[in-house]
């Protein structure tokens, strides 16, 4: 197990001091966490199902409080809902009834910018996903990537510090989902994009691996750390038939048995 | 917030609407303030196109009425768990009651406020209409927000929707489908009630409203048949007009509202679907009812956002109902101490149990009819649009236009009892038949495809596929059909006609007699009570296990 003071750095992003989630007053589904994220550092959290990582994700964006314990965005505590991150989400839950463009403008609207610039901004990240001339469609006359695409536009709009992605990609089908993850990394590289940190969530081994500086493995019952792999030595990009990429697959499935 | 908001023709309509108000309203309550006396409506028909006027602001102060409070009941049972707990019962037990029976009681409550001036009538009318809207658009929010996608609810508060915004982005038009559904239901409940609610009589004392439904009721009443028939003409008309040019328009407007529909067929048939294909249905949904729509949306939006700033009212309101059905049972124990018992109080046990034969009977034959119809309507795949929109239409009449025709019946001689059956039937069939033909349309075509390669067909498909398939909904129909006749039995077991009453002997006469002739207010509060009584115990004796046992075994999982 790596030591955590080996990977610390002077600036934690964000920092969950013993978070605990219960259903109803006795069980507890989560925790206790104690977890640290860089700036511009690309964290997976992977485990099996009923790991509780997407609670946890969702207590990092703010919109599940823990029962117990505190979530920290760059030193602050998080009392509300975490308007320095953004979120993607599995289902995309995108607004059915709002055109792309408005449906990418939705958070800028919430945060009350005049609608010139909330127009100008939300064309912008339209055309960085790639969706330049679906402005006025309708999320139901697009396909099931195209969507994402919409949800990820809609995240970065805001230009979050923090980008959560709760399995971004497993309702798509293997070609999409490879396409899009070589568009997420893309991103991430691009100057033009401001939101440099990503916490992902995935059940996929081989995706938090392609992707990650660092993957948290959470066991379930309750969902705790079960370890953690620095993963910044393994140079990028990483094709999953690289002998060092595959090494590291085989370690991670190791881990989790 | 302090963003500046783009011109918004909602604030000028609102301007508008305020100022029009106001000036009806004086002119209103200059002939409103005397003291009220019941005059007969002028039979002309000329004035037929004023008092249709008068109905339609009736239904629609009702409706708006309906709809505002439905959406803030229905988001606050969604939203607060505290409030969920208050809310829900009391609309049930409400929901159940027959409406009409209550209707003495709040033209009491309302003409004493307004010391019997019109005004006092007027409200009471629209008391009445609201009261036959509201319960079921309640419903459709509340459930159509506690079946909204967690990830989208989720998602508009992780991109910081709160006030207007989320009225506006998420509730609004998460609540549209099942509003504009809920209001098809409504405005026939409505049309319904208006012929009874124009003309309001507490005892010896009548008071007629101006309106078509006052005009009907006279024109049956005193047996004029040309003006019946004018007045049907009319009331038919103008229900079918308003599908094809508001409801159709909205139902096409809305279905961008409308979440993914999974499977290869479309859910439910919708009228839309028909009338899409019109081009002035078309054009009035693209030039007037869509932006019309998206200003309402923006509109309500704005008020509900302040409504909701202060979570106090919200409280306050949730507090209210089942504080009210507290003092009106208050009101009614008082009613009994006070006074020795009334003979007839005796006679009741037997008139609930004939009426419950005659409620029972309606609901079987709505069944046995609704059931091979649904059947034949899924089976035909080319007129199935068709047939669907022929049926709404003949649906939005409502039963009390069959009045005349039963009097005739009666005449003939088919005896009052059957004719009491058969009026309820015209309100009571419509639930059924478009709760299985909206299942009976949604059942898989995977499933019939296997079902034809099983070798399933004719009566082994109906046994073994069609009624297992539509039967939770089924059971809806019935109860939504139960209830209903208990509200059919009130107005069809006592009529009034050509200056003669027909009745037989029931609940629902035994209340109208207490209520027109005598004027016993004991009579009126027991038969009521015990209807209401009678109709929540087998509610939840009956319906509501007998659901729960249908729908865990023949939910349809995709």
């Amino acid at each position: 197990m790596a030591s955590p003071a080996s990977v610390a750095a002077p600036a934690a992003l964000l920092r969950l001091e013993g978070v605990e989630q219960f259903y109803g007053q006795k069980i507890r589904i989560l925790g206790p966490i104690d977890l640290e994220m860089r700036e511009a550092e690309f964290l997976s959290l992977v485990g099996p199902s009923g790991c509780g990582k997407s609670t946890l994700l969702r207590i990092v964006a703010g919109v599940l409080t823990p029962t117990v314990g505190t979530v920290r965005m760059g030193g602050r505590p998080l009392k509300d809902v975490n308007t320095r991150a953004a979120m993607v989400f599995q289902s995309f839950a995108l607004f059915p009834w709002l055109k792309v463009v408005d449906n990418v403008a939705v958070g800028l609207e919430s945060r009350g910018l005049p609608p010139r610039e909330r127009l100008k901004k939300a064309q912008k990240y339209i055309d960085l996903v790639g969706l330049s001339g679906y402005e006025r469609a309708y999320p139901r006359e697009l396909s099931r990537g195209m969507k994402q695409l919409v949800g990820l536009a809609r995240a970065l709009a805001v230009e979050p510090e923090l980008l959560c992605m709760d399995e971004p990609f497993s309702a798509l089908d293997v070609l999409t989902a490879r396409t899009m993850r070589e568009l997420v990394l893309d991103l991430w590289a691009s100057p033009v994009v401001m939101t440099k940190s990503i916490l992902l969530v995935t059940h996929s081994i081989e995706e938090a691996v392609a992707m990650s500086d660092r993957v948290v493995v959470l066991k379930a019952n309750p969902g705790r750390i079960a370890d953690e792999v620095d993963l910044r030595g393994l140079p990028r990009p990483r094709r999953p038939d690289l002998p060092q990429v595959r090494e590291t697959v085989d370690r991670m499935y190791a881990l989790l048995a | 917030m302090a963003s500046r908001r783009p011109a918004s023709y909602s604030v000028d309509l609102g301007l508008i609407f305020l100022i029009g108000a106001v000036v009806v309203g004086l002119h209103l309550g200059r002939s409103s303030l005397r003291p009220y006396d019941a005059p007969e409506l002028d039979p002309r028909p000329a004035l037929l196109p004023l008092y249709l006027l008068y109905s339609l602001a009736r239904l629609a102060v009702a409706y708006l009425l309906a709809v505002g409070l439905a959406l803030v009941t229905g988001q606050l049972a969604a939203r607060s768990p505290f409030a969920r707990r208050l809310i829900l019962p009391t609309l049930d037990v409400l929901q159940s009651v027959p409406i009409l029976g209550f209707f003495p009681l709040a033209v009491g409550f309302f003409i004493g406020i307004f010391h019997g001036s019109a005004l006092g009538v007027e409200m009471a009318a629209v008391f009445l209409i609201f009261t036959s809207m509201f319960w079921n658009l309640a419903f459709g929010v509340y459930e159509s927000l506690i079946t909204l996608p967690e990830e989208l609810a989720l998602a508009a508060g992780q991109f910081g929707l709160r006030g207007s915004l989320r009225w506006t982005r998420l509730i609004l038009p998460a609540v549209v489908p099942s509003l504009l559904y809920n209001s098809l239901v409504s405005w026939a409940n409505g049309w319904y009630f208006l012929i009874a609610s124009e003309i309001i009589a507490v005892g010896p004392a009548r008071y007629t409203l101006p309106g078509l439904g006052s005009y009907l009721a006279q024109a049956v009443t005193v047996g004029r048949n040309h003006e019946t028939v004018l007045a049907l003409g009319v009331l038919i008309a103008t229900t079918v007009g308003m599908h094809l040019l508001l409801w159709g328009p909205l139902q096409i407007w809305a279905e961008r509202f409308h979440f993914e529909e999974s499977g290869d067929r479309p859910r439910t048939p919708r009228m839309a679907r028909v009338l899409g294909r019109s081009r002035l249905v078309r054009w009035l949904t693209r030039t007037v009812v869509a932006p019309a729509g998206q200003e309402a949306i923006a509109a309500a939006g704005k008020l509900l956002g302040m409504w909701g700033a202060s979570g106090w009212w919200g409280g306050a309101f949730a507090l209210l109902l089942p504080a009210s059905l507290l003092v009106a049972v208050f009101k009614l124990y008082g009613l009994f101490v006070s006074r020795p018992a009334s003979p007839e109080l005796a006679g009741i046990p037997v008139d609930l149990l004939l009426s419950l034969v005659r409620v029972a009977l309606g609901v079987v034959v709505s069944a046995a009819v609704s059931i091979p119809l649904a059947w034949a309507l899924a089976r035909s795949t080319r007129v199935r649009g068709a047939a669907m929109a022929v049926i709404q239409i003949l649906a939005s009449i409502p039963a009390t236009a069959f009045f005349p025709l039963i009097v005739i019946l009666l005449r003939w001689g088919i005896g009052m009892n059957a004719a009491a059956v058969l009026l309820a039937l015209t309100t009571m069939f419509w639930y059924v038949l478009f709760n299985v033909a909206g299942a009976a349309y949604a059942i898989p075509k995977q499933m019939d495809e296997a079902a034809l390669g099983l070798g399933l067909r004719g009566r082994r498909y109906l046994r073994r596929v069609f009624v297992p398939a539509v039967l939770p909904s089924l059971i809806t129909g019935c109860v939504t059909a139960w209830g209903a006749g208990w509200n059919a039995m009130i107005l069809c077991e006592y009529l009034e006609a050509g200056r003669r009453v027909y009745q037989v002997r029931g609940i629902g006469a035994t209340l109208d007699r207490a209520t027109y002739v005598t004027g016993d207010m004991q009579v009126v509060a027991a038969s009521l009570a015990s209807m209401v009584l009678l109709i929540i115990l087998v509610n939840r004796s009956v319906w509501d296990p007998v659901y729960r046992r249908v729908a865990e075994r023949y939910k349809m999982e995709a």
